[in-house]
């Protein structure tokens, strides 16, 4: 399965960001000069079995259309997999939506191109599953292409459906959340979403916690675009798209015959929004540096003084023991004895038993529980072979399985990138506190705004919700999260309904713990030493750290635009994201959130040592 | 897909398989290419035929004379011997052929009856397997063969004759019916190449090779039990040397963590004594534990422990264990310090911990001996 060889073939360049299993490099071709894109994705750091990874290659290398990014090769170098494919340099929707939204023209184009992709993907039997802009991706020319595999499906059968919890919340279709069976139609669900992503700039409950989404969307009724800015004919397309009924939901081939659709322009006419993107980015700074691709040498600290012998004969190594076998011959006996002995043959039989300590089951446990829920099934198709077709292609459980492969991993993943993004969300909402309009998911503040509701929504949207994600991102036990985002929830509809009370219940806490010696002096951290070394963030803002790479440049623009969008009266608000802020009258939160951000900041040292 | 049967008049399902083994035929002659194109077109046919679209149902009766039409003209044979050779979008449709012929059943059958053409390879055309593992000779067909094979090996027969495959058994004996479980096998059969398959390939036909081979190993235990208790040297002396000790970190890894899974299936405990009773064994596993990699540290510790918690270990595994007594005990206390989260881990650490802490310091004759499996007339 190596070929180091095929590495050299490649001269890679710098660095055109992360996905959503490694680095993505711009490199050339040495044979013929063509501009590629190389994914590293380092196996050594996935736990996850690498048959998953190697289901978005087989997916991709099965792909052979226009609408899709062509897949060129893959191959091993040391423990890094190398995926090549095609370069497009325009950028993915998501990058481009930082200037500003789409217009409806440019919509009609990327939906048609999209929908032929996705009439592609569907008649081979393939679902997307992870339909969203920041996986649709525009060469130079505007040529508009799907991008990560990462969770798509292959199906052996048409009309099989699948069940595995897989997406971006905001994304997903209702049916796929209920996990009652869902096909290609989960697909339409996620490009309507993406239509609205692309005219508002995200998609609808961007504020909303991700967790909380996932109720909200098989709840609520289906988003709309209302209002007479959008055109009729875009709000009937994004109204068919997000049919709550799968059923009723259109196939991709019917949806091209749409009038929205069938209007578009061409492609060319994309190019408006590359360019636009371009000046855009020329009018901020530069970035520094492109991130320039270095070999990693792998020099792991090798602790080779006392190598394993095993050479019986080695005399050296025997003689010293012999001086003391004699003193232990004692305690040898009792170690021969009844109890020891039959302990450890207990659980030698138990090696093959379910229950045994040494059972073969956990960290790569989970992989292997894995494979005994998906040999159980399949025992059950022998007895019902009409099921058995269904079930065939799948190397999935059919149970509900939140966790399964790089899925699991992805859905982690997405749940903080979307963390990011919501606090974004926040963050803007924040700034404009009064007469908000983007914050549609809050219930307004009526007439009687009193000071502590605006101190209460304020300790919710900087402190609390942040500090839920933050520690949900954390936590890896799946009890343990899901008791914390119930907690989460019942805080946010305390924060819904009565801000007020959310002050005082904080205050009440906070001068509690005031009064108490000992907790007070564990809860109040040492000024300053919590804090170096990461002078650039800020308590508030930890779950978007967790995402995006320092350098990240997309993350340097979004923090700028941020901080430049802040308005000038609400200077003293922008301040107060920095640490070390006091801000009036939120002087006892203060402590609060450096108590987070240590905890974060520990945090993070103990998964990135090295920073 | 309708755009097919616009411009040209549609051939009959029925003459569909006659047409496809014409076009394969003339593959080799002048106009390949071209018949190659008039291959792919009756290919899709075929497809839409089998599996009807999104819109349209596929009719019973049509799928019924086709694949019996299939099996007339041999086509299955025939196309897994060309699968290599057909364009992209015929292999897939192929790929798309063989599994929906090899699951049909007439409606009229038992849902528990073994599907038509399924029945016929397995005991009238083995060599259809046999030939679909060889689709990883060349990569253009390994994607294709193997999914098809993966759906196949749910038939334990299928899997059987995969295993059991040897050109050097004498007689014609061949299929099904030639199957002795407790013959010792030459190496020279088809499920042999699978080693060669996984660790020489290119990365995509070596993972699909090794899906492969892990379904063939981990599906049918009893089956494989016996099988791996014939073939033991012949089987983990490959094992070990091509794959375990694999310069590529993919077959490395993955084959490590395989071998733990077959040696803690209860079906297979008669191997895996056999297995942690050698000396040798147990000095592979014990470097796979210093390897730099913690990935493949961690898969090997998984095969390691089964070494240290066996009740009955050999002298030969005693010693190697005693001589590095001190070493491990200091090793392991260390060992993957960072999987702080991992609870069995640290408990399993521990508990190996204090095993080989425990250990008289004379080796002990041990008070039950494994079956000698596969060596015993060597």
């Amino acid at each position: 399965m190596s070929s180091e060889g095929a590495a050299s073939q490649y001269q890679v360049l710098e660095e055109l960001g992360s996905g959503s299993f490694g680095v993505v490099y711009k490199a050339i071709e040495r044979s013929t000069g063509d501009v590629v894109a190389i994914k590293h994705i380092d196996l050594e750091s996935s736990e996850d079995d690498i048959q998953e990874i190697q289901q978005e290659i087989s997916v991709l290398s099965t792909c052979a259309s226009p609408y899709v990014t062509q897949y060129k090769a893959s191959f091993l170098r040391g423990h890094k997999l190398w995926i090549v494919m095609e370069y497009l340099g325009g950028g993915s929707c998501l990058d481009l939506l930082k200037a500003g939204s789409f217009n409806e023209a440019h919509i009609a184009i990327i939906c048609r191109e999209l929908l032929l992709g996705l009439e592609y993907l569907h008649q081979e039997g393939k679902i997307h599953r992870d339909i969203k802009a920041a996986n649709v991706l525009l060469s130079n020319s505007g040529k508009v292409k799907l991008a990560d595999f990462g969770v798509a499906a292959q199906l052996t059968n048409i009309k099989s459906q699948r069940n595995t919890f897989v997406g971006t919340p905001f994304w997903m279709a209702p049916e796929v959340i209920q996990q009652a069976g869902y096909d290609f139609k989960a697909d339409i669900w996620s490009l309507g979403i993406t239509a609205m992503e692309m005219i508002n700039g995200e998609p609808p409950n961007a504020a909303v916690h991700p967790m909380k989404v996932l109720f909200l969307i098989p709840k609520a009724p289906a988003p709309r675009l209302e209002g007479n800015h959008y055109s009729k004919d875009f709000k009937d397309f994004v109204s068919q798209c997000l049919v709550k009924d799968c059923d009723r939901r259109p196939s991709a081939k019917e949806l091209l015959r749409h009038r929205f659709i069938r209007s578009a322009g061409k492609v060319e006419g994309l190019r408006e929004l590359i360019e636009r993107k371009q000046e855009w980015d020329g009018g901020k700074m530069k970035p520094s540096h492109p991130r320039l691709y270095e070999e990693t040498l792998n020099n792991m600290p090798k602790h080779e003084p006392d190598e394993w012998v095993f050479d019986t004969v080695k005399a050296s190594t025997i003689a010293p023991r012999k001086n003391t076998t004699k003193r232990r011959k004692l305690s040898v006996i009792h170690a021969n004895g009844q109890g020891i002995t039959s302990g450890a043959e207990e659980a030698f039989k138990q090696l093959d038993l379910k229950d045994a300590p040494l059972e073969y089951s956990s960290p790569p446990p989970v992989t292997v529980k894995k494979s005994t829920i998906r040999k159980q099934p399949s025992i059950m198709q022998l007895a019902t072979p009409t099921k058995s077709r269904q079930a065939s292609s799948q190397k999935k459980p059919l149970q509900p399985d939140m966790n399964f492969g790089n899925s699991g991993c992805s859905t982690v993943r997405i749940c903080r990138r979307v963390s990011d993004n919501s606090t974004t969300a926040q963050v803007n909402s924040d700034i404009s506190v009064p007469g908000s309009t983007r914050d549609e998911n809050r219930p307004p503040m009526g007439g009687t705004v009193t000071k502590e509701a605006i101190l209460g929504r304020r300790v919710f949207n900087r402190i609390v919700d942040p500090s839920f994600q933050e520690l949900h991102a954390q936590t890896s036990n799946q009890a343990k999260r899901e008791a914390l985002s119930r907690l989460a929830d019942a805080w946010s509809a305390l924060d819904a309904v009565d801000p007020e009370g959310e002050f005082q219940f904080i205050k009440t806490m906070m001068e509690r713990v005031q009064a108490d010696p000992k907790l007070s002096s564990h809860l109040t951290p040492v000024k300053g030493t919590s804090r170096d070394g990461t002078p650039q963030a800020s308590p508030q803002k930890s779950p978007t750290k967790l995402v995006l790479a320092q350098n990240n440049p997309h993350l340097r623009s979004h923090r700028r635009r941020q901080t430049s969008m802040a308005p000038e009266p609400e200077f003293k608000e922008k301040l107060s994201n920095l640490p070390g802020q006091a801000v009036p009258g939120m002087e006892h939160t203060k402590q609060l959130a450096d108590v987070l951000y240590g905890r974060w900041a520990g945090g993070l040292r103990n998964r990135w040592p090295a920073v | 897909m309708a755009f097919l049967f616009g411009r040209r008049p549609r051939t009959n399902t029925v003459d569909l398989p006659k047409q496809a083994k014409e076009q394969i035929s003339r593959l080799d002659g002048p106009a390949g290419a071209a018949k190659a194109e008039e291959l792919a077109k009756t290919l899709a046919q075929m497809k839409f035929v089998l599996q009807g679209t999104q819109e349209v149902e596929a009719s019973p009766e049509q799928v019924y004379t086709l694949v019996t039409g299939m099996i007339q003209e041999d086509l299955l044979y025939l196309l897994a011997i060309n699968l290599q050779r057909l364009p992209f979008e015929a292999r897939k449709d192929a790929q798309v052929i063989f599994s929906y012929v090899l699951r049909f059943r007439p409606p009229t059958a038992s849902p528990k009856s073994e599907p038509i053409a399924l029945s016929y390879v397995i005991n009238n055309r083995p060599e259809v397997f046999v030939e679909l593992c060889n689709g990883y000779d060349q990569k253009e067909s390994a994607t294709p063969a193997g999914t098809v094979l993966r759906e196949v090996l749910k038939s334990e027969q299928a899997a059987a004759i995969i295993l059991y495959d040897d050109p050097t058994a004498n007689g014609n004996s061949k299929g099904l019916t030639g199957i002795q479980l407790d013959s010792r096998q030459s190496g020279e059969g088809v499920f042999w190449k699978f080693f060669n398959w996984i660790d020489q390939g290119s990365f995509e036909v070596g993972a699909d090779a090794f899906t492969t081979f892990r379904e063939l190993l981990t599906r049918h235990k009893s089956l494989v039990a016996q099988y791996l208790s014939t073939n033991f040297d012949l089987f983990f002396d490959k094992y070990n040397n091509l794959l375990v000790k694999s310069e590529s970190y993919v077959t490395k890894r993955q084959s490590i963590k395989l071998l733990g899974e077959i040696l803690l299936d209860r079906a297979n405990y008669a191997v895996m004594t056999a297995y942690v009773d050698r000396g040798e064994h147990l000095k592979i596993c014990m470097n796979l534990l210093r390897d730099e990699r913690k990935m493949v540290q961690y898969e090997g510790f998984h095969v390691f422990k089964v070494f240290v918690a066996n009740p009955h270990k050999s002298i030969a595994v005693q010693k190697i264990l005693l001589i590095n007594r001190d070493r491990l005990l200091s090793f392991l206390k260390h060992f993957l310090e960072d999987r702080t989260e991992d609870e069995q881990f640290i408990d399993e650490r521990e508990f190996l911990i204090k095993q080989i802490r425990n250990m008289p310091l004379q080796p002990v004759e041990p008070t039950q001996k494994p079956a000698l499996l596969g060596s015993q007339s060597r």
